[in-house]
């Protein structure tokens, strides 16, 4: 089973170490253990670019405690490109929708005490 | 299976309560056994639903609600999941009596948060979700509602003036609730100039924080024939789930576990979205109230903002949706909130509900989640 770790360093160098099952291909993040689509317990590794686009997001005013100093953030989940795959992390720099309309081309950066981190491609 | 009644309702008022959560709990716990018209020593088991007791120095609470109420030598549980521990309490106190092990079974909800304050709350909460990926990255539950709703908006052109009107709706029904914890009339504009919590959510699109209790006596039909007229019968029940993460579903505005949970009791009361009279749906958000009503299949997928502003959805409308004032009006002591929302149906349906009575109805729907719709319950009563 691979770590959140590895997962983490990944990350930090813009990339997404994600599960793909070997039987169905169906593509997972790190922490599965079954695949959510055939069942089957067999996975092996596969390292993906990490960009994508923006599917949803939200701008927070109100943060949970840590993130007070990083107000307003966006909160993001990103469809990463040439994959069904969604990832979510924390995007900083962003006031208003006008600075992120659905669909902008984004990237993880890196992962810190924030999260997954999230910027504009 | 037996068939199972609810024979008797009590709630606390929600809201900000100085009590203890014991007493709260034990307070709606009186009520119910007397609504009942039972004796304690007549309840064979205690199913107890609440999230924080850790923020009032006591869980588990089972043993101690037991013996307050002179019964301790009774077995009890306490169930968590999140927001929707009620509902999902509710079924297994349900479960077990239709199986034959209980007459008559105790479900108690309880929450006592609000004396820990807003950032306690708001951080706390964010644990019940898939904390690696949201909460571990500063979402917050009312943004992960606004990451619905600003998906929702785009995809079926609705605007927050349609949010604010779900808002309006419920506080209307909880102004005529005696025990809501917001008995406010508030306008379209007032929700709009509210706040900005996680946008495009608003302070007034978020239910609060709730201190509260709510508790039910479940029994076999032959007990509650033995005890009472007035009890109503569960005639549905169903659970479904849904990938913890909001990333891991294919369609954000959309809730699989309220789908698969919804399938499931109407299958096995036998009855179509259709025959619903009236229904206490999770709205936690007023994002969340569309959702869950198409989910529930009320109405089609994004067709329920042309029905709120019709207003189908008001009370005695086509269908009344949250005649108690919803999470939104009602409040949200989320251990409590499933229960609460079968102490309603209960008042509805036995003529306890006052001013706020949904006219003829006879059939009620229950529906409740934990988190973002990561687990689910949805029930089903009728009148007998």
């Amino acid at each position: 089973m691979l770590s959140k770790e590895e997962f983490i360093n990944n990350a930090k160098i813009g990339k997404i170490l994600a599960r793909k099952c070997t039987k169905c291909g169906h593509l997972h993040l790190v922490t599965t253990y079954f695949c959510q689509n055939c069942g089957n317990k067999g996975f092996e590794n596969v390292i993906i670019d990490g960009k994508g686009t923006v599917v949803t997001y939200t701008i927070i005013t109100v943060p949970p405690d840590g993130y007070e100093k990083y107000v307003p953030y966006a909160w993001v989940v990103m469809k990463v490109d040439n994959s069904e795959l969604r990832i979510s992390g924390f995007m900083g720099g962003i006031k208003s929708p006008a600075d992120l309309p659905l669909g902008t081309k984004i990237k993880i950066t890196d992962h810190d005490e924030r999260g997954i981190i999230i910027g504009k491609q | 299976m037996e068939k199972v009644c609810v024979l008797g309702a009590g709630s606390t008022k929600y809201g900000k309560l100085d009590d203890s959560i014991t007493d709260i709990a034990l307070q709606a716990s009186v009520d119910a056994i007397e609504s009942a018209g039972i004796e304690p020593k007549e309840i064979q088991a205690g199913y107890i639903s609440n999230v924080f007791g850790i923020a009032d120095k006591q869980v588990h609470l089972g043993p101690v609600i037991m013996s307050n109420l002179g019964i301790p030598e009774v077995p009890s549980l306490s169930i968590e999941s999140a927001c929707g521990s009620g509902s999902v309490s509710f079924r297994e106190a349900f479960a077990n009596v239709a199986a034959g092990f209980y007459d008559a079974v105790l479900a108690t909800g309880v929450e006592k948060v609000t004396h820990t304050g807003t950032e306690w709350t708001t951080t706390y909460f964010s644990y019940c979700s898939d904390f690696f990926y949201e909460g571990g990255a500063g979402a917050s539950f009312p943004g992960l509602f606004a990451s619905m709703a600003r998906a929702y908006l785009a995809e079926f052109k609705a605007t927050e003036e349609d949010l604010a009107m779900v808002a309006v709706k419920n506080h209307d029904n909880g102004l005529l609730n005696p025990k809501a914890h917001l008995r406010k009339k508030i306008t379209v504009d007032d929700v709009l100039k509210s706040a900005v919590v996680a946008s495009p959510l608003k302070l007034y699109d978020c239910c609060p924080f709730s201190d509260g209790a709510s508790s039910v006596i479940l029994c076999s039909e032959k007990f509650a024939k033995a005890h009472s007229k007035n009890y109503i019968q569960v005639i549905g029940s169903g659970r479904g789930g849904s990938p913890a993460a909001l990333q891991g579903r294919d369609h954000i505005t959309t809730i699989p576990s309220t789908k698969i949970a919804a399938q499931a009791a109407y299958k096995m009361a036998g009855i179509t979205p259709k025959d619903i009279d009236f229904a206490e749906v999770h709205d936690c958000f007023t994002i969340a109230e569309l959702v869950d009503s198409e989910d529930l299949g009320f109405f089609e997928k994004g067709k329920a903002v042309e029905a709120v502003r019709q207003g189908r959805t008001k009370l005695n409308g086509d269908i009344s949706i949250n005649p108690s004032g919803g999470l939104k009006s009602k409040g949200h002591p989320i251990g409590a909130t499933g229960i609460g929302q079968v102490a309603e149906v209960f008042d509805q349906l036995t003529g306890k509900a006052g001013e706020r009575t949904v006219r003829d109805a006879q059939i009620g729907l229950t529906h409740n989640f934990g988190a973002t719709g990561a687990s689910c319950a949805v029930h089903i009563f009728k009148s007998v």
